[in-house]
């Protein structure tokens, strides 16, 4: 990031200091080259709750007379619309079938809900009954927060020798991680089995913080704490 | 035949006439009997469903709500189909059959209750868009039929005959006719299993000697239950014996032994000159040249009385090149239309502005709705927009929520 930091300060004359991307990508509007907005456009806000409460505490003034890009075709204002559901959509995408992998998607909590309903209605104990969870969202949602590593190893060559170091991950990365985890353990079935079933299982195991990808979770966290004696290999 | 005909027409007229009149009667005199009922029952009162399980007393107090069917006449009724696959499916996942009361299931109770049985058997022809409730509706007055003591002829999907049967040998009996044997002898269980507490009851003697073969005959004299068992033991004269079955119960219900109703579902698929049923010859044939599909045309003629025939038509049930409406006359063909001419045509519509409320009502209470946003106003009418009013439609986009 400092020789980064240096330029922008030779640029744009201010003197920001920049940690790490994110922030820097917010405080310059960087444009990919030959992007067909300039740096002025602004990213659309699609969805409806969302430009009520900017209305509410006067954020939208910022952006009310400044050009937005045009919507993606994936962004609906619909209620039931799910910016995690979508993004986890793309990477179960193949070959650009959307349709496909929503419908896949789609039938997986389908196939959840019936899991979970089968649940509710054998357990007889009526405190044990209002725990099961029966939303497919929120059981997507908390599948997705048990799978999600915090720390990764990464291989790094000191004196000839390399170690697998273990550094801490941004949040998107973990993200990315466990999304990536869920569809493999997904995809890795009998042939017999459709992908939308095993994915359920999966989903519904993970929410339980059990299963394949919490164990692929733990394990990596179980080589990182091994490997503790190498992290200081990241800054030396 | 042509007297009986225009007086069976004019009977038709004048019901479709006063059906309004009346329905405004019913409405008022049984109104207390229906709050009795909800009193009762304090469990049920829910603007959405009904403690009324028994068809027989269904009317326009319970439109638009659901009831329920017991799993014991289910599985009298139903257990060899009758019921579309992802209704059963969700059967299993709310642990019970419900089926909402709608206006054309009672349309159809309610002529059946009022109609003069000493007149030729009235067809009643339900259509509309596939993914409405036919076959659901199809269901309730099945349900309804077995409650009021009716022989029941039900075929509970055509088409499964005319595009996946299971067997086909060329007839023994008839010239350039073809039989599905396995086919017949399943839905002789399947009639078996819907009839036989009530064959047991009513004592129906078969008319004539049937021989089948030199040493193999069935006597004149014996139960009906007897032919039906022959079918299913000897697979092979099952298609003859659905045609033997089907004419004689025609004349036990013409000569008032019995009451029969006829519920056949995809009538049209007996109409559409393409079929997938191949002889080993490889040569197609047609639905006229197979054998279970006379005896059904048998039944659906008007030459008989004490019974009421009910179909359906429905473009899913054809091949492709005729899907372009639903409407009874382009669906059964110049053919069909003149079989069953003159007929009461019942349309069964896409869900109402109650209707929708109350099946999405249900749902929540069988939490098969669990997004938060769908119990939000905006999202039921989000609901109803991307389902534009239709059921099947709408319980697959209410699948993923």
């Amino acid at each position: 990031m400092a020789p980064l930091n240096m330029v922008f300060g030779s640029v744009l004359r201010k003197n920001i200091i920049f940690n790490n991307a994110e922030v820097l990508y917010k405080r310059v509007n960087l444009v990919n080259a030959y992007s067909m907005y300039g740096p002025q456009f602004v990213e659309p806000v699609y969805k409806k709750d969302k430009q009520e409460s900017m209305y509410e505490s006067g954020e939208i003034e910022n952006i009310l007379h400044v050009p937005v890009k045009a919507a993606r075709v994936d962004a609906t204002c619909s209620v039931f619309h799910d910016e995690l559901v979508r993004k986890f959509t793309n990477l179960v995408m193949r070959d650009g079938r959307k349709i496909l992998a929503r419908e896949l998607i789609e039938e997986a909590f389908e196939k959840i809900k019936r899991i979970q309903l089968q649940r509710y209605h054998s357990t007889e104990d009526p405190e044990k009954k209002t725990s099961v969870l029966t939303d497919p969202l929120k059981i997507f949602h908390a599948a997705l927060a048990n799978s999600k590593p915090v720390l990764q190893l990464t291989p790094i060559k000191r004196g000839g020798v390399t170690y697998q170091v273990p550094v801490p991950i941004t949040d998107k990365r973990s993200q990315f991680l466990a999304m990536k985890w869920i569809i493999l353990a997904a995809k890795d079935k009998d042939p017999k089995v459709h992908f939308p079933e095993k994915l359920a299982w999966e989903l519904v195991d993970a929410a339980g913080n059990q299963g394949k990808v919490v164990k692929k979770k733990q394990d990596l966290h179980r080589q990182c704490e091994a490997n503790r004696a190498y992290a200081h290999y990241r800054w030396s | 035949m042509v007297y009986n005909f225009f007086k069976n027409l004019t009977s038709e007229a004048t019901l479709r006439g006063i059906s309004s009149v009346l329905h405004k009667q019913r409405l008022f005199c049984t109104a207390a009997q229906a709050s009795q009922i909800l009193a009762t029952n304090e469990k049920h009162i829910t603007s959405f469903r009904t403690a009324e399980s028994n068809p027989l007393k269904h009317n326009f107090d319970h439109a638009y709500r659901f009831y329920t069917i017991p799993v014991e006449v289910k599985n009298q009724l139903f257990q060899h189909g009758g019921l579309p696959k992802y209704f059963n499916e969700q059967a299993k996942a709310f642990m019970e059959t419900c089926v909402m009361v709608r206006d054309p299931a009672l349309e159809i109770l309610h002529y059946l209750k009022t109609a003069d049985y000493s007149r030729p058997a009235i067809r009643y022809v339900i259509y509309g868009e596939s993914g409405c409730g036919k076959s659901i509706t199809l269901a309730h007055i099945l349900h309804y039929g077995l409650t009021a003591g009716f022989l029941l002829i039900h075929v509970p999907w055509v088409p499964n005959w005319m595009r996946v049967c299971k067997e086909v040998s060329n007839s023994a009996t008839r010239e350039g006719y073809v039989d599905l044997n396995l086919d017949a002898a399943e839905w002789l269980i399947h009639f078996k299993n819907q009839n036989a507490a009530l064959l047991n009851n009513i004592d129906l003697r078969v008319s004539k000697e049937y021989a089948w073969s030199k040493r193999e005959k069935t006597e004149e004299g014996v139960p009906l239950l007897e032919l039906v068992e022959h079918g299913i033991n000897r697979v092979k004269y099952a298609s003859e014996c659905v045609v033997a079955l089907v004419k004689e119960i025609k004349l036990h219900s013409t000569q008032g032994r019995c009451k029969t109703l006829v519920v056949i579902d995809g009538f049209n698929a007996f109409f559409h000159p393409r079929t997938r049923v191949v002889t080993a010859e490889k040569i197609q044939v047609p639905p006229s040249k197979i054998t279970l599909t006379e005896a059904f045309i048998e039944i659906t003629k008007y030459d008989w009385c004490n019974g009421a025939v009910i179909l359906t038509v429905d473009k899913t049930g054809v091949a492709d090149d005729r899907r372009e409406s639903f409407l009874p006359i382009y669906q059964l063909g110049k053919e069909g239309f003149e079989h069953l001419d003159p007929f009461v045509p019942i349309s069964v519509r896409e869900y109402s502005e109650k209707e929708l409320e109350s099946c999405l009502d249900y749902y929540v209470d069988r939490r098969w709705l669990q997004n938060e946003k769908s119990f939000t106003e905006e999202g039921r009418k989000e609901l109803k927009y991307l389902c534009g009013m239709n059921p099947r439609r709408l319980m697959h986009v209410c699948a993923p929520l």
